[in-house]
């Protein structure tokens, strides 16, 4: 049965009773809509007939905001967009201006830059698995999880000299090499995780309660997730093989042996199966990139005033929410012309309206938890 | 009238009712930061620890905090029902504990008998019953004259749940009450005595339905469904200050008295387990009626531990499925065991 049957045999008293749509504003201050995203959601009952985003509360003027600073100046702001997931955007604005520069990012700066991204992507779900958990009112695996995650900060923090917004790579390259230690705090960490990881599924994927609220609801067909472009594990919840760092690998992710996790079903169950799955393979990602870290240089040949030559690039990389692309356009000068910043969270947000429809009012909030959306990203 | 008559039906009942509420006052209050403190353990964190030590004052402070908040009507609400809601969430649950008994009575010298209760109704548990139904109101009422969607969904979604689990949960008792013989809570222990076996062995069923239908009576986790916090925010959404509190108070109240009840029903009140109580208070009446207050609140304990265990483990059943367990899974069973135990009642219990 499609949502849209179901949402019309919802209530067979409508045809001898007269009933009324209830329009309900679910945020923007809600504490489930992880931010300050707002939905105006149509009710038959507690039954969802529609639903319609209103977005932008965050709008902080970000593409144009770089378009003030020198190329250098812009990376810090980028760690603004998905603020869950900093090194990430950071990634993918450097990567953008060094394929416009032409410059070969020396392996081992590679690879730093692997394991500071997957370390980032594990923090990232780590704050998308307490949060969804607390959406569905286990709220235990909240302290859990963010526990996990201080000790990825600390890493950060060691290494970077910030924990949230860290501003992680220079064009080029990495700035430092792991710092004395750091490496075997790592591993421990490592280590220590996948039991931890097991603690939450033990919690949450085996119990009925969970798989009752999440299995089942808000599903998307394979073929809609594409048609919206989705992208990330939301897309990979409903079977769709696609992983940036598999199908357009950089920054060596071909180097790495990694399994990328499906789901099925494309619902609330799978898309949280393949995050969870996603940081155990991240892991395996960090521990290979560990093992296997090259010699050599930091940082590529880049001047100190950066002006790459007019044109245009594209760069995308597979952050913590999905695709994330970054176009930029230089004019030739020290400063962007245009940077476009296509948003996992936002294309994802898409998804919603068909995910939600004919489900029941706490369906949304675990669906809203489910697409893992950052609104900093969506509005940027 | 003369003195001795107002004093018996005056006098002596007030006295035992501020006797009885300056505890259960605290202990509801103790409650919060018990349950704080236990779920933050659970959590890996600490709780409220910095008011007093242990934290101990934080619920005066809580208290005090809500007590000097404005008071503030929503501009489109019905001032009148939005200001009496709370007193309907409050009162009732506070005067369940009237019927409970909390030790064996004590007898005078001269032969008067003192019971430790402040009415022994011979309907007891009926009274309770019929008394905590009227809580709804105050949510019912919360809701509608909120003047605000989110109470309003609230409200309607508490009123289905608690039809739905107060049958199951009155049927529970039910099994009790014919394995004891009697609606009175004091004979209901007495009788559990006198079988040597707490109820909780013969109506183990009726004791799994009650703890299930308590857990969703008193709407906490896995059903806190009218206040779901990150959905409907719930039927108190547009409160503030002491009318909140009075919410407040009012849930752990009736989890305390729904702990109360429980540990009467099937854990044998205040009977103290591997003695025999009736020697013991022969021989040191004062002591007997301690311990048995004591291991009263024990046993109550142990009801509100497994409360917060379940709220930090579980996360929260949606609408349509809560419905369902009440319906079509606990009222079948409590049914079942209605039988079950009417059978055993009839040829094993005599």
């Amino acid at each position: 049965m499609t949502a849209e049957q179901q949402a019309e045999k919802v209530s067979p008293l409508r045809e001898i009773m007269e009933t009324r749509e209830v329009e309900l504003n679910l945020g923007p201050q809600h504490p489930a809509t992880h931010g300050v995203y707002r939905a105006l959601v149509k009710l038959d009952g507690e039954r969802v007939l529609g639903m319609e985003s209103i977005i932008g509360y965050l709008h902080r003027g970000i593409e144009k905001w770089a378009e003030y600073r020198n190329w250098t100046q812009a990376t810090p702001i980028f760690d603004r967009l998905d603020y869950v997931g900093a090194v990430l955007n950071c990634h993918g604005y450097v990567g953008a201006v060094e394929k416009l520069l032409g410059v070969e990012v020396p392996k081992k700066a590679q690879y730093i830059r692997v394991v500071l991204d997957e370390l980032q992507r594990i923090a990232s779900h780590l704050v998308w698995l307490g949060t969804h958990g607390l959406d569905i009112g286990a709220q235990s695996v909240l302290f859990y999880a963010i526990r996990e995650r201080e000790a990825i900060m600390d890493l950060f923090e060691a290494m970077l000299g910030q924990r949230l917004l860290p501003n992680a790579y220079p064009i080029g390259g990495v700035r430092f090499d792991f710092p004395k230690g750091w490496v075997e705090v790592c591993r421990r960490l490592l280590d220590v995780l996948p039991q931890r990881i097991d603690e939450y599924e033990g919690l949450l994927t085996g119990n009925r309660i969970w798989r009752q609220r999440t299995i089942g609801v808000g599903v998307i067909s394979a073929k809609d997730a594409i048609a919206l472009s989705l992208s990330g594990p939301t897309l990979r919840g409903s079977g769709v093989n696609f992983d940036v760092r598999k199908a357009i690998p950089y920054s060596s992710y071909e180097d790495f042996d990694f399994e990328i996790p499906l789901g099925q079903n494309g619902d609330v169950f799978d898309r949280y199966l393949c995050r969870v799955r996603e940081m155990r393979q991240s892991l395996r990602i960090i521990r290979q990139a560990l093992d296997g870290m090259p010699e050599g240089e930091l940082r590529g040949k880049v001047s100190k005033i950066i002006r790459p030559p007019a044109g245009e690039a594209y760069f995308t990389i597979e952050a913590a929410k999905g695709q994330l692309g970054f176009y930029i356009v230089s004019d030739g000068g020290d400063k962007p012309y245009r940077v476009h910043v296509k948003s996992p969270s936002f294309v994802n947000l898409q998804g919603i309206e068909t995910m939600c429809k004919g489900n029941l009012i706490a369906d949304v909030v675990a669906v809203i938890g489910s697409l893992d959306i950052v609104l900093g990203e969506v509005d940027r | 009238m003369d003195f001795a008559t107002i004093m018996q039906y005056v006098g002596w009942p007030l006295i035992k009712i501020v006797i009885l509420l300056i505890p259960v006052f605290t202990v509801v209050a103790y409650m919060v930061w018990f349950e704080r403190r236990l779920l933050a353990f659970f959590q890996s964190r600490l709780g409220p620890n910095r008011v007093g030590p242990l934290g101990l004052i934080q619920p005066i402070a809580d208290g005090l905090k809500l007590f000097l908040k404005e008071d503030l009507v929503p501009l489109n609400s019905r001032p009148f029902l939005f200001k009496i809601a709370p007193i309907f969430a409050f009162f009732p649950a506070f005067v369940g504990f009237a019927i409970v008994s909390w030790a064996l009575p004590w007898v005078t010298p001269s032969g008067k008998v003192h019971p430790f209760v402040v009415a022994d109704v011979d309907l007891g548990i009926l009274f309770v019953l019929a008394i905590s139904s009227l809580s709804i109101f105050g949510i019912i009422l919360a809701g509608w004259s909120s003047g605000s969607k989110y109470p309003l969904f609230g409200s309607l979604r508490s009123a289905s749940q608690m039809l739905a689990y107060e049958v199951p949960l009155t049927l529970s008792v039910v099994a009790v009450v014919l394995l004891a013989g009697s609606f009175r809570l004091s004979d209901i222990v007495a009788a559990q005595q006198k079988m040597g076996w707490y109820y909780l062995f013969p109506g183990i069923l009726a004791f799994g339905v009650y703890l299930v239908s308590a857990v969703a009576e008193t709407n906490r986790v896995p059903f806190d469904l009218p206040e779901g916090e990150s959905e409907i925010i719930g039927f108190h959404t547009e409160y503030s200050g002491m009318r909140f509190a009075w919410y407040f108070v009012g849930e752990y109240a009736n989890v305390t008295l729904i702990s109360v009840l429980g540990t009467t029903l099937f854990l044998g009140g205040y009977d103290i387990p591997f003695v025999n109580d009736a020697t013991l208070y022969a021989a040191h009446p004062w002591l007997a009626s301690i311990l048995g207050v004591g291991v009263f609140a024990a046993k109550a304990a142990l009801f509100a531990v497994f409360f917060i265990w379940i709220r930090a483990t579980w996360p929260r059943y949606r609408y349509d499925q809560l419905l369902k367990i009440g319906w079509v899974v606990l009222l079948p069973i409590a049914l079942a065991n209605l039988v079950v135990v009417a059978l055993l009642k009839l040829w094993l219990l005599r």
